[in-house]
């Protein structure tokens, strides 16, 4: 099922979503054959010690987190982690943050022609940081400020990871597009808060946090294929997927291939899982390929009932 | 690190709130050391993994102690003899024993006895004497089973043996001390004996150091992972006032 996406091979269309499969070398058991490929967790220009504790607390099927972007910086992962990368058979892209525009721009031209370094996730979508992250998303002109300085400062794949907490995706999906992006990953976590009624106080230290998990994933499926109506470039549909159905329908909704976050950490190998069941359904229903997988048949436009 | 479909075995209760869980395990029975834990993964259940210090091993079995806190805890509560869930294990660094001390206290609040059987049986094997220090709010809150040369209790209200935290019982002379408890009981323990080694206990989210979503705030600056670097530290090398005081688990996965 090999494929590429955003100018990146892809070995499966299923990957493992950055900050859910550290830098590749932490998740057990699962079967690495399997891999699409990985994101690595994010990465700034320096070391980040991240927020405190209480990062991360489950809510009603799903899970608040605010690690703060918690990291070695970029010069240690170059040293530790990028040539490990560059022995393995699956595709690393690196996950790239910043609290200015030119600051990612450093960041991508350090990384460029790095062993190992398959592309990079641009994140203009991190809820839990006090600068940059989500704010240069949320701005059709920021993103593409960002995505273009990127662009400007390297020849690797460069995909924009986007935050749900926008008015029109589509609108930030153009923008991205037109500055130079080789694909987009739609959607990061969805800000959301959690009260502990002892304390009276946020049950996580950040104050509030990114929801993931299956609580988000119908507002994930119709972002991403808002997003994916909107580009001609390639989208990674990212929300909530557990199952092989879970990860069909962003691929219906338009979707090129798929991240899997969340699941990982209730189940190391979940991505075996979703992958074997993507085939599965491929192949039961006669299709060729997954180009050939049908794309979603859209409501009528009279569906409204007669009166 | 093993995966295992693990049936429960049986259950007793230890107080009127603490239960002792055992399923058949017998890839991690046969590796878990003192201070390690088991990610327990209920299917249909909460989304995440709740973690367990592993109570005792007797044979396959592998023993956990819960208390009702929340819908996960609640759920396997209600699991009957047969039924399985996935444990992945065992996990983290436990602690470790040097002959040198000749003795050892192991002192728990609470739940926080869950990683002491396995210690008092791995103090044991190293040659070192064990004395046995385990408080709780009350009589009828103490776990009653334990292990060792010498038993020293403590409650809060004073009905049963000292009136007063574990700290005051641990015996002043001890060479090591071995904790695990709410975090102001360890924070306290900390001062009076910077070297011990103490369990903490962290909301987790894999359990397998991916997430890092278990930090510990370590006094040299930054964090750890409770789930790898941990969840056994040297007392004094945690920054106290940054953990929360007390974890509160009540929110239904619903």
């Amino acid at each position: 099922m090999t494929l590429e996406v955003g100018r990146v091979q892809l070995r499966t269309p299923v990957m493992a979503a950055s900050g859910t499969f550290g830098y590749g070398t932490e998740v057990p058991l699962l079967d690495r054959s399997r891999l699409g490929g990985m994101v690595s967790k994010g990465i700034f220009l320096h070391p980040r010690p991240g927020t405190p504790p209480v990062r991360i607390v489950e809510t009603p099927s799903g899970m608040l987190n605010a690690i703060g972007l918690q990291g070695p910086g970029v010069d240690a992962l170059l040293r530790d982690y990028s040539p490990q990368w560059a022995e393995w058979d699956f595709p690393v892209l690196v996950n790239i943050n910043a609290e200015t525009v030119d600051e990612y721009g450093e960041l991508a031209a350090r990384l460029d022609g790095a062993p190992g370094v398959a592309g990079l996730e641009v994140n203009i979508s991190c809820p839990n940081v006090s600068q940059g992250g989500m704010l240069f998303g949320k701005d059709a002109r920021l993103a593409a400020a960002v995505t273009g300085a990127v662009r400007r400062r390297t020849a690797l794949p460069v995909w924009v990871k986007l935050t749900p907490a926008v008015t029109d995706i589509a609108e930030i999906a153009r923008a991205c597009e037109d500055a130079g992006a080789d694909a987009l990953c739609a959607v990061n976590t969805f800000v959301g808060m959690s009260i502990d009624l002892h304390t009276r106080r946020p049950r996580i230290a950040f104050g509030t946090g990114g929801l993931s998990g299956p609580a988000i994933r119908p507002m994930a499926v119709h972002l991403a294929h808002q997003a994916a109506k909107a580009v001609r470039i390639p989208v990674v549909g990212i929300g909530g997927i557990t199952t092989a159905s879970d990860a069909l329908e962003f691929l219906i909704a338009g979707c090129r291939a798929v991240q899997v976050g969340t699941a990982t950490f209730a189940e190391p190998r979940a991505i075996e899982s979703v992958v074997e069941g993507i085939e599965r359904y491929v192949s039961d229903n006669g299709y060729e390929d997954l180009d050939a997988l049908p794309r979603l048949v859209e409501p009528e436009s009279e569906a409204a009932p007669a009166t | 690190m093993h995966d295992v479909t693990a049936p429960l075995l049986r259950r007793r209760r230890l107080t009127a709130e603490m239960w002792v869980l055992g399923f058949q395990s017998p890839e991690i029975a046969a590796e878990v050391t003192a201070g390690q834990f088991v990610n327990l993964l209920l299917r249909p259940g909460p989304l995440l993994r709740r973690p367990f210090s592993v109570y005792r091993v007797d044979g396959e079995t592998v023993e956990v102690v819960l208390k009702a806190v929340g819908e996960g805890t609640r759920q396997l509560l209600d699991l009957t003899p047969g039924d399985t869930l996935s444990m992945l294990g065992p996990l983290g660094r436990g602690f470790t024993f040097d002959p040198a001390w000749k003795e050892v206290a192991l002192v728990s609040g609470g739940l926080g006895v869950a990683p002491m059987p396995l210690a008092a049986r791995d103090a044991a094997a190293a040659g070192l004497r064990v004395c046995w220090v385990h408080g709780a709010r009350t009589a009828d809150d103490l776990c009653q089973e334990w292990t060792g040369d010498e038993v020293r209790w403590a409650t809060d209200d004073g009905s049963r043996g000292l009136r007063g935290s574990v700290v005051d019982a641990t015996p002043a002379d001890v060479p090591q001390v071995l904790a695990c408890g709410p975090n102001p009981m360890l924070a306290a323990l900390a001062g009076r004996w910077p070297t011990a080694q103490v369990a903490i206990e962290t909301y987790m989210g894999c359990g397998t150091g991916v997430c890092l979503g278990c930090a510990v705030p370590r006094a040299r600056g930054g964090y750890d992972r409770a789930c790898t670097e941990g969840p056994v530290y040297e007392a004094g090398s945690i920054r106290w006032a940054a953990l929360p005081g007390h974890l509160h688990y009540e929110v239904a996965s619903r």
